[in-house]
């Protein structure tokens, strides 16, 4: 997708709310089928396939907020300050979804997961 | 035809008459027929003033409330009594004041901020109301039978089942709200389009006013987050009229399902409320403080982040229900995180303030307590998402005071600012300063006096919802001071009403655009005429009234685009959702009587369901069939639709002859909000499979493999049939095109007729696990949206007899084939969860 293509407006949070889905959901069903003993805290496979998922979409989205921008237009005309626009917020978009995405997944090295 | 754009000199007698020309074709109909208005401005002035009517009856029962906790022991309500009211009291204010008020002032002003003759959807705009207005009534006529819901207004499982609430009164809430909530849904459709598709001419998203970029943000809110609650409201209604085991744990059902589905809604649902009030306070803060909204991209940003967060919060309502604790910490920190984007704006209008010449006007006062009560409320709300915190203080009267200061401070204040801002918009008149100042600081000082005690009274560990208290407990003192800080606030809210109903008689009259303000609702006539504008200008600024001052005048001497009339037409520009350059010329339906008989049906429908006369209630369902189809028929190339389809050579062409008119996108978004409502009972299958405590599932599949596969491929040649027929349309070279449609819609009733019988066929037990329970509404799902492809593209092929779809008028079976792909992807997706995906482990 183009970096000033206006669906950016939602890539970046959509990504963050697929992987939002993805942990609690993966968790909550690991936590009914297989849950990790107790006694091996957060070290474990379960938290180690949701910080590895939450790696991967970090990554995911710096490099995308990246990506916009360095397609910011610094021209002057209409069309300009419209990519302008477009790209800046698919950037900040992108980068807030980053943040959330690291602030929400801290808990994953440091607590156990079924408790 | 009447035509100035080549004479803007044109005098007195020729604009008067191009006014008339306007008039007769926008006009109001009086008597009875008002009932047929589709116009905007009326819709939306009719939404704010049922939305106050309904305010003051939950006023009321805030009252009681009060009058009831004002001392311990009170005898004036009895436990039954009490539980009615505190009921409806929320139900009442949630569903049926903060939200459609708000949209209805986004109804009434959208059109006008966008530069634009009418929302794209008027007829959904007042079945919108109709539905409101009479869900509203039945849900209030449960107060005078006496039989009004009890059971809070979330309604948990198991309390709310038939088994806890034998009576109607979760009935009247259940069926009541599900009918209001189609006045949302249609209110989200409209106001998506609308805004993406009917703006002024080069009106580019970066120049769009920014509440608009609220009311964007908050109508795919509702899109999204309001079909969990229909959901779970019918699968609720269903248990308790056909004994479905939806939440029965003995039967494999989970009470905690309810609780999911209403929270994904629920908490979506303050932002909805929050975020077209914070859009007020942007809009109206800048034309007070004399200059642009500081940080406008910043406050797009902080929009669109916290309309995503919200969703990521629901869970937060159930800490204390036991899921891990990672798993809490997951919605602790995203509930700490959504403060930020909301911190963004505050520092936005901090910083507007602080950079302006503020004028301390009357909504300027309603705007300050609004960021004093706000911010206090969103710090304890930060609060309350640490989870040892919302431990200790849940079901206390803390959050009873955290939520008022949230919804209260974030949505009432600002929308007495903002109606005391437009109202020279409503009456012509400007608003009294004294009286207004008066119901100003009754009711921050009543509203502090109630909420602010509360904090400590729900600390000091009293519940919420009790109908009484010992004395004794340290609480009476706090309860007294609340309840006449609650008799103080409805003074406040009183002396706003009596300055109100005087303003009409008595307020000084308003001049041009009287606050200085940007927006181009000010270039309208006040109050304004139901067509708006005589001419639509070309926008390509964020603040056409300071940049250009002339316009009000400009536009109403006709100097404007689309400044014809003799053709019959209401008629707005068709841009390009991102830039605005102009597409087509949207051609928009006149009066009519269908979305208030379609309304009165479904009504009828509803009290047929509540009385169980199911008999009656199918046959009013086979009536709104028929009013929908009829409805439906009036479109398009349909003379009703566009009783003069020429255009000038140099205009482009009617949405109609094109491949991309509104309806194309009304089909999107109602299939986004569809999309929402069908993954909230696909969530429900996987929770129930996954988390329900006693899930039970039959030795086999009663789904047959072979004719669930059997019953997907009509679905599938229905969709690539139609599809090729779409494509042919598109390049002009298609011959025979009515036999197509029949042949397609013979399609579709052979894979309906397929899904009657495996529904037949398949041996479920729909009564006694929750298994089979889920699976038949999956399926019925599948039914119904396989019956209404089928009557779709059935009236698709009687329109190409009629001469109302061909290949000069083409896009409607664009928008049949969007429903069709939609109904077959979903029966893709049930036929892979319901039969492929249990194969995976084999548990049958």
């Amino acid at each position: 997708m183009r970096p000033a293509h206006p669906l950016q407006l939602i890539a970046g949070l959509a990504v963050w709310s697929l992987w939002f889905i993805a942990i609690y959901g993966g968790l909550s069903v690991a936590c009914q089928i297989a849950p990790p003993e107790a006694e091996a805290g957060a070290l474990n496979r379960l938290n180690l396939m949701l910080g590895l998922l939450t790696l991967a979409t970090l990554a995911f989205l710096l490099w995308n907020a990246r990506r916009c921008w360095q397609a910011i237009n610094q021209g002057d005309s209409e069309e300009a300050r419209r990519q302008r626009f477009l790209a800046t917020l698919g950037a900040g978009l992108h980068l807030v979804g980053a943040i959330a995405t690291l602030f929400v997944g801290i808990p994953i090295l440091v607590m156990p997961p079924c408790l | 035809m009447t035509d100035i754009t080549a004479n803007p000199q044109s005098d007195q007698a020729e604009q008067d008459r191009l006014h008339q020309d306007l008039d007769e074709i926008w006009g109001n109909p009086r008597g009875w027929r008002a009932l047929s208005i589709v116009n905007h401005t009326t819709i939306g002035v009719r939404f704010l003033v049922t939305g106050l009517f309904f305010f003051v009856i939950g006023l009321l029962l805030a009252m009681l409330i009060r009058t009831q906790l004002a001392i311990p022991g009170n005898t004036f309500l009895g436990p039954d009594e009490y539980n009615q009211v505190f009921t409806m009291h929320g139900t009442v204010m949630m569903f049926l004041f903060a939200v459609p008020i708000l949209e209805g002032l986004a109804i009434y002003l959208l059109p006008k901020m966008l530069g634009a003759r009418d929302m794209l959807f008027p007829r959904l705009s007042a079945l919108g109301y109709w539905s409101y207005l009479f869900g509203g009534l039945i849900l209030l006529s449960s107060l005078l039978l006496d039989v009004a819901p009890n059971a809070g207004w979330f309604m948990y499982t198991p309390l709310s089942d038939r088994v806890y609430s034998p009576g109607l009164n979760s009935d009247f809430w259940l069926i009541g709200i599900t009918f209001v909530e189609i006045s949302a849904i249609s209110a989200g459709v409209e106001i998506v389009v609308s805004i993406l598709r009917a703006r002024a001419p080069g009106m580019g998203l970066h120049q769009m006013p920014v509440f608009a970029w609220y009311m964007l943000v908050v109508a795919m809110m509702i899109l999204i987050g309001f079909p969990p609650m229909i959901l779970a409201s019918l699968m609720l209604e269903i248990s308790r009229a056909a004994d479905l085991p939806f939440f029965d744990v003995a039967r494999g059902g989970d009470p905690i399902l309810w609780q999911h589905l209403f929270w994904l809604f629920g908490h979506p649902e303050v932002y909805i409320i929050f975020l077209p009030a914070a859009g007020i306070v942007s809009t109206i803060l800048p034309v007070f403080c004399g200059r642009p909204l500081v940080g406008y991209r910043w406050v797009v940003l902080g929009v669109l982040t916290t309309g995503f967060i919200s969703f990521g919060l629901w869970v937060h309502h159930m800490f204390t229900i036991g899921i891990p604790q990672l798993a809490q910490l997951f919605f602790s920190a995203a509930s700490m995180l959504v403060a930020v984007p909301t911190g963004i704006q505050v520092f936005s209008w901090i910083a507007t303030l602080w950079l302006g010449k503020p004028r301390f006007e009357l909504p300027m006062l309603w705007l300050v307590g609004f960021i004093v009560i706000f911010v206090a409320g969103g710090l304890t709300g930060v609060m309350l998402s640490l989870v040892p915190f919302d431990w200790q203080v849940h079901d206390t009267y803390f959050v009873v005071a955290h939520f008022h200061y949230v919804l209260v401070g974030g949505m009432f204040f600002p929308l007495m600012a903002g109606i005391y801002y437009w109202l020279p918009h409503f009456s012509g008149r400007m608003p009294s300063m004294t009286l207004g100042r008066w119901g100003f600081w009754l009711t921050f000082i009543g509203f502090n006096l109630t909420f602010l005690i509360m904090h400590w009274t729900g600390l000091m560990g009293m519940p919420r919802r009790v109908y009484t208290y010992e004395s004794g407990l340290g609480w009476d003192l706090p309860n007294l001071i609340s309840s006449i800080g609650g008799f103080i606030m409805a003074f406040g809210v009183a002396t706003f009403l009596l300055d109100l109903f005087l303003h009409f008689r008595f307020g000084e009259k308003a001049g041009e655009n009287p606050w200085k303000a940007d927006t181009l609702e000010w270039a309208t006539q006040l109050p304004p005429t139901a067509y708006n504008f005589v001419s639509l200008p070309d926008v390509t600024t964020r603040h056409p009234l300071w940049d250009q001052p002339h316009l009000p005048k400009a536009i109403a001497n006709g100097e404007y685009g689309l400044s014809v009339s003799g053709h019959g037409r209401r008629e707005t520009w068709g841009v390009d959702p991102v830039t605005g350059r102009i597409r087509h010329i949207i051609h928009l339906p006149g009066n009519s009587m269908w979305p208030f008989v379609l309304s009165a049906l479904l009504a009828v429908v509803c009290i047929c369901l509540l009385v169980s006369a199911y008999t009656l209630a199918g046959l009013g369902t086979m009536a709104a069939l028929v009013v929908c189809l009829r409805w439906s028929w009036e479109n398009g190339a349909h003379p009703k639709a566009a009783p003069d389809a020429h255009t000038k050579p140099d205009e482009p062409p009617l949405h109609s002859r094109t491949f991309d008119g509104p309806g194309l996108w009304g089909m999107g978004t109602t299939l986004i909000s569809n999309g929402s409502l069908y993954l909230s009972l696909l969530f429900g299958w996987f929770y129930l499979w996954s988390v329900s405590p006693n899930w039970q599932i039959p030795a086999q599949n009663p789904l047959n493999h072979g004719f669930m596969l059997a019953a997907l491929l009509p679905a599938l040649a229905t969709t690539v049939w139609l599809r090729r027929v779409v494509r042919q349309l598109k390049q002009k070279n298609i011959s025979r095109l009515g036999l197509h449609l029949w042949s397609i819609t013979v399609l579709g009733l052979l894979h309906t007729l397929l899904l009657v019988m495996l529904i037949f066929e398949a041996p479920l037990k729909p009564t006694e696990t929750t298994h089979d329970a889920v699976l038949l509404v999956m399926l019925g799902y599948s039914l119904l949206h396989a019956v209404v492809g089928v009557l779709a593209a059935g009236l698709q092929a009687l329109r190409v007899h009629w001469g109302y779809v061909g290949i000069s008028a083409p896009y409607e079976p664009k928008i049949v084939l969007q429903w069709w792909v939609y109904t077959t992807t979903v029966f893709v997706i049930t036929y892979t969860a319901t039969v492929l995906f249990p194969l995976t482990w084999k548990p049958y």
